[in-house]
């Protein structure tokens, strides 16, 4: 009986522990998202710059000038990046969540083996 | 996560969820419009701040050249200043970067992320106003259940109320 409370308890743990993980990845991967939503949007700007615009990157808290050709190529490696991290997130998040469900699984039968148990308890002193 | 499957799969089977699993819907409900309306402010926020970006350049005349103005160092210190340039503005378009653009771009730039938003506030608008008949229509389903339990617990004073 008591053993199968602390299996019980250890499993629940478990559980929660990858629920956590996975809230965090959920929320990570919006941030990517966004990022990712950014970087688009100056992509397209920088696409419609006329010739004549100038480009600057903020550094700290200095605007320094940088060449349209190079911005671009900064903005696409980022956008590179963030895509290859959205896809990582993405196994990461499935994988989680078949986890989630192979605890969910594992906690139900041994909820279930628990209150037979304690029917059992519950039977034999009356 | 995906927006398409879910209203099917509730509309068929929110009469056979028990009580508990439609709380636990109706929460979950509550909480994704929770997340459409903070959306929806941030995005009305957006909206005016280009609108107001946009109001500016239109103040910003090439006869203003050489006017005095009050620059804002912080958002309590000014300094005196001349207008030097009215042809450029240099735009913030995100991730760090500034682009220096004739008058006309930017003011494309700002009528076009106006647009944008307002597409943007449309889309979560609608999908908020599903979200908000799904959940009316789990209250609904609630409240009969609710209604049928309370009347199974004590059939002989009132003889079934349904609506």
């Amino acid at each position: 009986m008591e053993d199968l409370q602390n299996k019980l308890q250890a499993e629940l743990d478990k559980f929660k522990a990858v629920g956590k993980e996975y809230h965090n990845a959920i929320s990570q991967r919006q941030v990517l998202d966004g990022q990712l939503h950014e970087n688009m949007g100056v992509k397209t700007e920088l696409d419609l710059l006329k010739a004549d615009g100038e480009v600057f990157k903020m550094i700290g808290p200095v605007l320094v000038k940088q060449e349209l050709t190079e911005a671009k190529q900064n903005v696409n490696k980022r956008i590179d990046y963030i895509t290859n991290e959205l896809k990582r997130m993405d196994d990461m998040i499935s994988n989680l969540d078949a986890e989630q469900d192979k605890h969910k699984e594992k906690l139900a039968t041994l909820q279930m083996q628990f209150q037979q148990e304690q029917m059992k308890a519950a039977a034999s002193k009356a | 996560m995906s927006t398409k499957e879910k209203p099917e799969m509730q509309q068929i089977e929110l009469s056979k969820l028990s009580l508990a699993n439609l709380t636990q819907l109706k929460k979950q409900l509550d909480q994704e419009i929770g997340v459409y309306q903070d959306s929806m402010q941030a995005l009305k926020l957006a909206q005016t701040k280009y609108g107001d970006s946009k109001e500016a350049l239109e103040k910003i005349q090439p006869d203003a050249k050489d006017s005095r103005i009050m620059v804002p160092l912080t958002g309590s210190m000014f300094v005196p200043g001349t207008i030097d340039d009215t042809e450029k503005v240099l735009v913030d378009v995100g991730t760090g970067y500034y682009l220096k653009m004739s008058m006309e771009s930017a003011k494309d730039y700002f009528k076009r992320k106006v647009v944008f938003v307002t597409e943007q506030m449309e889309k979560i608008q609608s999908l908020g106003m599903e979200r908000s008949k799904i959940r009316d229509a789990v209250m609904g389903v609630m409240e009969v259940k609710i209604q049928t339990q309370m009347a199974s617990q004590k059939p002989p004073q009132v003889p079934g109320v349904s609506t």
